[in-house]
């Protein structure tokens, strides 16, 4: 039997040492976090940390009474329009990337791949200033289209990818059958696409539900999402530690449906653009 | 033509990315040159005048240093451990759900993250700050300090973003031919010089393609730092996106923050383009 990648330096003994200790290590914040959102304000402080308590929902209860519900309620809709408008501009244009030949989309694909490298506060300050001359500062609409910059060569990237392995012969055979591009896109590529473009939504919205900088910038009081929130709360002179545990713990939730559905296009998506 | 037909396609995406991206990023330049206080009246052409204030500012050196330091800092360790978590994970068959969860903080918030290890490494109440720490002898309240504030926000920064790397280093061993492996042990080679003459040499690529990201990232790391530290104590934490970020909306100075932005678009440039040259070219 020859060995494989994975065999080369670990034995299966340290193998495992090392999956545990990672594990470990990224779940354990996540635990605690979940933990302490259960504690009453008292116990959450107390050190050392009391491991057998009768779990308290109160800091959810304070989620509705403390004014965060608007919150959610702007991250889940600038993260939903987001999504719309990445799939809407990004799916035929990435169709259009792996039909095209020469020049013209090399150089475009490479421009897409620069977009994920220019420093975001580039854009932040001169983003500012077009959205309020515009009247849109602290509007969903803004956030959402603020977005695009990182979810929209995001989802072009792993669509290229995937539409790549979608036979052109397809295209010819709907041609021939009368179809016009617009036809073939809807009725050929996307119906086959279905699955892929579900992973695409959902690291998509994860981007955007997720994304602080821009929203913390672009917003004040109307639109503020869960991470600005979550942010202002830990800026706060009277720690509420369970409150921010809370929110915390729901503004996981996206990425706990990501583990749910850890299909392999999701999980290597993430490193679009780095992992071809 | 169905060719010509389908090429419009990408238009309006790249219409779009020419609002929010391409747009802004010319503005920037415009900006950078200008003379443009939110609070005052009046934008005038202010010549090179930013550039200079920006440059002999105490406040940019020690950003600068404060950057590089993080970036060298969290780099090294994350590539340390993301390759260390790749190689455990690599063999074919490791299950799908242990994969998910390594990468999973990497989808959660980095807000939250970084709230997390402020709450854990707090001095008075957080677990390993106040009882695991003290336990072992090492009494210190980590964010208070300087140096200190600095590795907290590079333990809680490498806890995130980490996973990024196994990404990248998972598919590169996966993609490794088997047969290399197979020809080098029938020359009778240990199991340490399979990973040092075959493993190594064939994840230059990769390694090169994850510092670059990296370095874009860790000039984008806002968030994490802002709840943690806030750039304090002192400025001991301040990168060049907090420092732009306090000239903007603290200092009003939009010129001046422009041109803090230029000086990272081309820093970036710089970087990318070495990076590219150097190893692209042989991976």
């Amino acid at each position: 039997m020859a060995r494989k990648p994975g065999e080369t330096i670990w034995s299966d003994a340290g193998r495992w040492l090392m999956i545990t200790l990672s594990l470990v290590f990224v779940l354990f914040p996540i635990v605690w976090l979940t933990v302490a959102s259960l504690k009453t304000r008292n116990a959450a402080l107390a050190v050392p940390p009391e491991l057998i308590f009768t779990p308290d929902f109160d800091a959810y209860s304070r989620i509705f009474s403390g004014g965060f519900l608007g919150a959610f309620q702007n991250s889940l809709i600038i993260a939903l329009t987001n999504v719309f408008l990445t799939l809407l501009l990004g799916v035929p244009a990435a169709y259009a990337l792996t039909r095209m030949r020469g020049k013209v989309q090399e150089n475009l694909s490479f421009w897409l791949l620069s977009i994920r490298m220019a420093p975001l506060f580039a854009v932040i300050l001169p983003l500012y200033v077009l959205f309020k001359s515009l009247g849109l500062l602290d509007t969903p609409l803004a956030v959402s289209m603020a977005h695009l910059t990182l979810t929209l060569p995001l989802a072009v990237w792993m669509l290229v990818t995937y539409f790549r392995t979608i036979p052109e012969d397809l295209d010819q055979a709907a041609l021939l059958d009368g179809a016009n591009s617009l036809q073939i896109l809807w009725l050929v590529i996307i119906p086959i696409a279905r699955p892929m473009l579900a992973s695409v939504a959902i690291l998509v919205f994860i981007y955007s539900w997720n994304e602080f900088l821009l929203a913390f910038i672009l917003t004040s009081r109307n639109a503020q999402t869960v991470p600005v929130a979550v942010a202002s709360l830990a800026g706060t002179m009277s720690f509420d530690w369970p409150l921010i545990a809370a929110v915390s713990v729901v503004s996981m939730l996206p990425a706990l449906v990501f583990v749910g559905f850890a299909q392999r296009h999701i999980v290597s998506g993430l490193g679009s653009g780095a992992v071809k | 033509m169905l060719t010509d037909w389908r090429f419009w396609f990408s238009v309006p995406a790249v219409l779009a990315l020419g609002v929010v991206v391409l747009f802004p990023t010319g503005f920037l330049f415009w900006m950078s040159v200008s003379h443009w206080i939110l609070t005052e009246p009046g934008v005038y052409f202010y010549g090179f005048q930013n550039f200079a204030t920006l440059l002999n500012s105490s406040a940019f050196h020690s950003a600068a240093w404060v950057t590089v330091s993080y970036l060298v800092l969290s780099t090294t360790i994350m590539l340390g451990l993301g390759f260390a978590f790749a190689l455990a994970l690599s063999r074919p068959g490791s299950p799908g759900y242990l994969r998910a969860l390594i990468v999973m903080p990497l989808v959660i918030p980095p807000v939250v993250a970084g709230f997390t290890w402020r709450f854990l490494l707090n001095g008075e109440i957080g677990f390993l700050g106040a009882y695991l720490l003290p336990a072992i002898g090492l009494e210190t309240n980590l964010l208070a300090s300087p140096v200190g504030a600095l590795f907290s926000i590079v333990i809680a920064d490498v806890w995130s973003r980490t996973p990024f790397m196994f990404l990248i280093f998972l598919a590169a061993l996966q993609s490794i031919p088997r047969d290399y492996y197979e020809a080098i042990r029938l020359d009778g080679a240990k199991r340490f010089q399979e990973f040092w003459l075959v493993t190594l040499p064939m994840m230059k690529g990769a390694v090169s393609v994850a510092i670059l990201f990296r370095i874009i990232d860790a000039l984008n790391t806002f968030e994490l730092i802002y709840v943690m530290t806030k750039g304090g104590p002192g400025r001991a934490t301040q990168t060049f996106s907090l420092l732009g970020w306090k000239i903007a909306f603290q200092g009003f100075d939009f010129g001046g923050a422009a041109a803090l932005g230029v000086v990272m678009v081309f820093a970036t440039t710089i970087v990318a383009l070495i990076v590219f040259r150097r190893f692209m070219r042989s991976a």
